[in-house]
C-alpha cells in the first residue's frame, strides 16, 4: 500500500513535470538546425569548426546554425542514435562514413534523392562532384545517403634521413611488399638480440586494425568485403591469407615490425622520435606528422603485391531520419555551403584530410598550398586507386570479429590460417540476422 | 514510516475495522503527509533517474528482434540465457573476477601499509599523506591518458628505465598476456592512497589504553598488530573490500580510453562488455539482460557484506 502509493505519487509527479517540459516552443525568426561533429584527430578541429559556421551563419540569415561537438566518431553515432530514439534528431550530422548502410538497416537516414531532385539537379550530376573513389559509401541501393565531407587513405611513411643512413634512396620509395620488405631489414637497427630501430610500423587497434587489414587485402588484390550487399565478408580467402601471413612475417620471421598490436598514436609518437623508421598510416596524420617530424620525410602509395588498391576512410555528412522538413531544407543548404569547393578546400587544408570535392583543387589558394605542401598530393593521386571503405550490417562487431583474431597472430598465439577461420566463423554468426532477413529469405 | 506508525495506532484499535478503512486510511495519509512531502524532492529524482530506469532495463531485457527489420518481441529470459552463453560474457567475467582479486588485495594491502606507516600526524607524514592520495585527485581517464604515455612501446617511459633491464620490450598494452595487468597497475596506484584514508580514520579508534597495556605487557609490534590493531579494523576492511569490489566492476575508464577491451577481448571487463552489446552490437536487450546480471550479482555481494557488518555491530 505505502509502495504503491510512493509510487503514484512519484507517477503523478513526473507525469506533470513531463507536461510542463513539453510546453511547444514557437518556431519563429531562422530556422534553427544542429549539426553534430565528431573529432577524430586533435583538438584544433572543434575551433576550425566554430569558425566555419559562424561564416555560414553569417551568410545565410535565415538559418541559425549550431555545431555540437559529439566526441570520437563512435560517440557521435552513438549520440546521434540517442537523439534519433529519443525523437529529437539533430538536423545534420558528420558521420564516419562506414556507418552509413547500418544506419540505413536500421532506417536511421533520410535518403537525399528528394532533396537533390528538388534543386533540379540529378543524382548522378551531385555525385560527379565528388572522387569516385569515394562514391560506394555514400550511396546505397542506387539512393544517395551521405555527402563526403572529409576523407583520407592509407598513406607510407618514410623517415628519408633514416633511409639515406642506410644506403636507401628515399625518391624512389619501394613500391611492392619485396622492396618494402628489403627496405624495412635495412632499416631495422638491433643491439644483439634486441631491436633498437624498427624498419617498419603499422597499426593495429580496435578500428585501424580493420582498416589495415582492409588495405593490405585490397593491394593483395582482394576484397574484404562485398560492396553490393551488407551480409557477406571475405576474411577466409587467399588474398587475406597472403596480407596476414605478410604482416606476421614482418613481425616474427624477419623481426623488422614491433610485436603485438600498437594502436595509432603510439605507431605516429615512434615514427616521429625515430624508433620506427616507416609506418602505414592515414592521410590524417600528415599534418601531425609535418608539424612534429624533426628530419625529413617522405609519403608515398601503400606498396602492393598484385595491385595498388587502398580503401578511403573518413566521413560523410548526413541528415538523420525524422527531420521535419523546414530543417531538412536548412540542414541541406548546409550540406551544399560545407561540400562546396571553397570550404572544402579550406577544411582540407586546416585538418589535413583531402577534399572530396574534384573541384577543390582547381582554387588558387589550395594550388598554392599544394605547391608549399607537395606531400599533400600523394593522398589525392592515390585516389584513383581507391575502394570504399567496408560497410556491413554491424559494421563495427563484424570488424572485430577480424581484429581480435589479427591481435592473437601478431601476439604470436594463432596462425594466420586458423585465425581468419575462426574470425569468418564469427563474422558469420553476427551476419546471420540480416541474412536471415535478405539473402536466406526465399520464397 | 517511524513518523507514520505512532499516529495511526490509536486509530487502529479504537475503531471497528471493515467499516472505517477508508477514514483509517484518510487519517494515516494525513499524518503522513508532512513526511511524504518532503520525501518528495528526493523520491521524484529517484523515480525519474533510478527506478525508471531500473525499470526500463528490466523491461529491455525481456525483448529482442528477430532480423534487423522485425518488430520487437517478447523473449522472455532468452536473453539472460543468450548472454550466458556468449564466450566474450564469460571471458569479461574472469577478466573482472581476475581483476577485482587482483586490485582489490595489493591496492587494500598497500593502502593497510600506507596507514601504518603514517598513522602519527607530524610534518613528514602528512606531506606523505598528500603524495599518497594524488592520484585519487586526478580523473581516471585523465591518468589513463597519461599511463598510455607511460606505457607506450619501446619509446615511453616504462621501456625507456625498465627496458634496458629487460632482454625483449614488452608491448604493455598490445600483448594478451599483460594488458590486464598493466590496466590493474593503473587502479591499484589510484585507488590506493583513497583506501589509506579508511585505513587511518580506522586507526584512530583503536584504544590507546589497550595498546599501552599490550606495551606493558611485553607484546612485540607483530603481536600488536595482529592482536589488537587488526581486530580493531575490522569493519574498515569490510567496508574498503566492499568499495574495492564495486570499483572493479563500475570503474571502466581506462579500459575505454586504453584498450577498449583488447587486444582480442584480454581487458574487456563485464561494464564495457555491457557498452559493446547497446553501442557496438546496438543490441539493448542483451545489453539491459548483461546489466540485470551484474545488478544482482553487486546487490547480493553488498547486501551479503552490509549484512555481515551489521551482525557484528549487533553483537559488539
Amino acid at each position: 500500500m505505502l509502495f504503491s502509493r510512493r509510487l503514484m505519487l512519484g507517477l503523478a509527479m513526473a507525469g506533470s513535470m513531463a507536461s510542463a517540459l513539453a510546453v511547444p516552443a514557437m518556431a519563429e525568426g531562422p530556422t534553427e538546425i544542429d549539426l553534430f561533429f565528431p573529432v577524430p584527430v586533435d583538438g584544433k578541429l572543434a575551433r576550425d569548426m566554430g569558425t566555419l559556421i559562424k561564416e555560414f551563419n553569417d551568410g545565410h540569415p535565415d538559418i541559425k546554425a549550431t555545431a555540437v561537438y559529439t566526441g570520437s566518431y563512435d560517440d557521435t553515432l552513438i549520440k546521434t542514435r540517442a537523439s534519433i530514439k529519443a525523437g529529437k534528431p539533430p538536423s545534420a550530422v558528420i558521420m564516419s562514413a562506414n556507418f552509413l548502410l547500418d544506419m540505413q538497416i536500421e532506417n536511421e537516414l533520410t535518403n537525399l534523392d528528394g532533396l537533390i531532385a528538388a534543386d533540379g539537379s540529378t543524382k548522378e550530376k551531385f555525385l560527379g562532384q565528388f572522387f569516385p573513389a569515394l562514391h560506394g559509401n555514400a550511396v546505397i541501393d542506387r539512393s544517395v545517403y551521405g555527402v563526403p565531407f572529409h576523407n583520407s587513405t592509407p598513406l607510407l611513411y618514410i623517415n628519408a634521413d633514416k633511409a639515406k643512413e642506410a644506403g636507401l634512396d628515399p625518391s624512389k620509395p619501394p613500391q611492392t611488399w619485396a622492396e618494402l620488405t628489403d627496405w624495412a631489414k635495412k632499416l631495422t637497427k638491433r643491439d644483439g638480440d634486441k631491436v633498437t630501430q624498427w624498419g617498419i610500423a603499422i597499426p593495429c587497434a580496435y578500428d585501424y586494425c580493420g582498416w589495415m587489414m582492409e588495405t593490405l587485402t585490397m593491394t593483395n588484390g582482394g576484397r574484404y568485403y562485398n560492396e553490393e550487399f551488407g551480409g557477406e565478408v571475405y576474411y577466409d580467402t587467399p588474398s587475406m591469407l597472403g596480407a596476414l601471413t605478410w604482416w606476421n612475417d614482418l613481425v616474427s620471421k624477419h623481426k623488422v615490425h614491433p610485436p603485438g598490436a600498437t594502436p595509432g598514436p603510439a605507431v605516429s609518437t615512434s615514427f616521429i622520435s625515430g624508433n620506427a623508421a616507416m609506418m602505414m598510416l592515414s592521410t590524417g596524420s600528415l599534418t601531425y606528422v609535418r608539424e612534429n617530424a624533426k628530419f625529413n620525410y617522405k609519403v608515398a602509395f601503400i606498396p602492393r603485391n598484385v595491385r595498388n588498391a587502398v580503401p578511403i576512410g573518413g566521413a560523410s555528412l548526413i541528415i538523420p531520419a525524422g527531420v521535419e522538413a523546414d530543417k531538412q531544407k536548412a540542414a541541406w543548404t548546409l550540406i551544399k555551403w560545407m561540400t562546396s569547393p571553397e570550404k572544402s578546400a579550406w577544411w582540407s587544408r586546416a585538418t589535413g584530410y583531402f577534399a572530396p570535392n574534384m573541384a577543390a583543387y582547381k582554387t588558387p589558394d589550395m594550388v598554392e598550398f599544394l605547391n608549399k605542401n607537395p606531400d599533400a598530393k600523394t593522398a589525392v593521386e592515390q585516389l584513383d586507386v581507391a575502394k570504399p571503405w567496408f560497410a556491413t550490417y554491424k559494421t563495427v562487431p563484424v570488424r572485430k570479429n577480424l581484429e581480435d583474431e589479427v591481435m592473437l597472430v601478431l601476439n604470436g598465439k594463432k596462425q594466420p590460417k586458423e585465425a581468419l577461420v575462426a574470425a569468418q566463423k564469427a563474422a558469420d554468426e553476427t551476419l546471420k540476422p540480416y541474412n536471415a532477413e535478405t539473402s536466406l529469405k526465399l520464397p | 514510516m517511524s513518523l507514520a506508525e505512532p499516529a495511526t495506532l490509536p486509530v487502529a484499535t479504537s475503531a471497528p475495522p471493515r467499516l472505517n478503512i477508508l477514514k483509517r486510511f484518510t487519517t494515516r495519509f494525513r499524518t503522513s503527509l508532512p513526511a511524504y512531502l518532503l520525501l518528495l524532492p528526493s523520491l521524484i529524482f529517484l523515480a525519474l533517474f533510478t527506478y525508471g530506469a531500473m525499470g526500463r532495463v528490466v523491461i529491455d531485457a525481456l525483448y529482442q528482434r528477430a532480423t534487423p527489420k522485425a518488430p520487437l518481441r517478447f523473449v522472455g529470459l532468452d536473453n539472460i540465457t543468450a548472454v550466458l552463453a556468449d564466450p566474450a560474457f564469460t571471458g569479461a567475467v574472469v577478466n573482472n573476477l581476475i581483476y577485482a582479486l587482483g586490485t582489490a588485495v595489493p591496492s587494500i594491502g598497500l593502502a593497510l601499509l600506507f596507514a601504518l606507516a603514517l598513522a602519527r600526524t607530524n610534518a613528514v607524514t602528512s606531506a606523505l599523506r598528500a603524495a599518497l592520495f594524488l592520484p585519487v585527485l586526478i580523473p581516471m581517464v585523465a591518468a589513463s591518458a597519461l599511463f598510455l604515455f607511460i606505457f607506450l612501446p619501446n619509446v615511453g617511459l616504462l621501456d625507456y628505465y625498465i627496458g634496458r633491464l629487460l632482454p625483449v620490450l614488452p608491448n604493455w598494452l598490445g600483448d594478451p598476456d599483460i594488458a590486464l595487468y598493466a590496466i590493474m597497475i593503473i587502479t591499484i596506484w589510484k585507488n590506493a592512497g583513497y583506501y589509506m584514508l579508511f585505513f587511518l580514520a580506522g586507526l584512530q579508534s583503536v584504544p590507546e589504553d589497550v595498546m599501552e597495556a599490550a606495551h606493558l605487557d611485553g607484546a612485540g609490534p607483530f603481536s600488536r598488530l595482529r592482536y589488537i590493531i587488526l581486530p580493531e579494523l575490522k569493519p574498515t576492511f569490510l567496508f574498503v573490500i566492499v568499495i574495492a569490489t564495486l570499483n572493479a566492476v563500475t570503474q571502466v575508464d581506462h579500459v575505454f580510453v586504453m584498450t577498449k577491451g583488447g587486444p582480442s577481448n584480454a581487458t574487456n571487463l563485464v561494464l564495457f562488455y555491457i557498452y559493446q552489446q547497446a553501442v557496438e552490437h546496438y543490441d539493448i536487450g542483451m545489453a539491459s539482460a548483461a546489466t540485470l546480471l551484474t545488478l544482482a550479482a553487486l546487490m547480493s555481494l553488498t547486501a551479503l557484506s552490509f549484512r555481515t557488518m551489521a551482525k557484528r555491530e549487533g553483537g559488539s
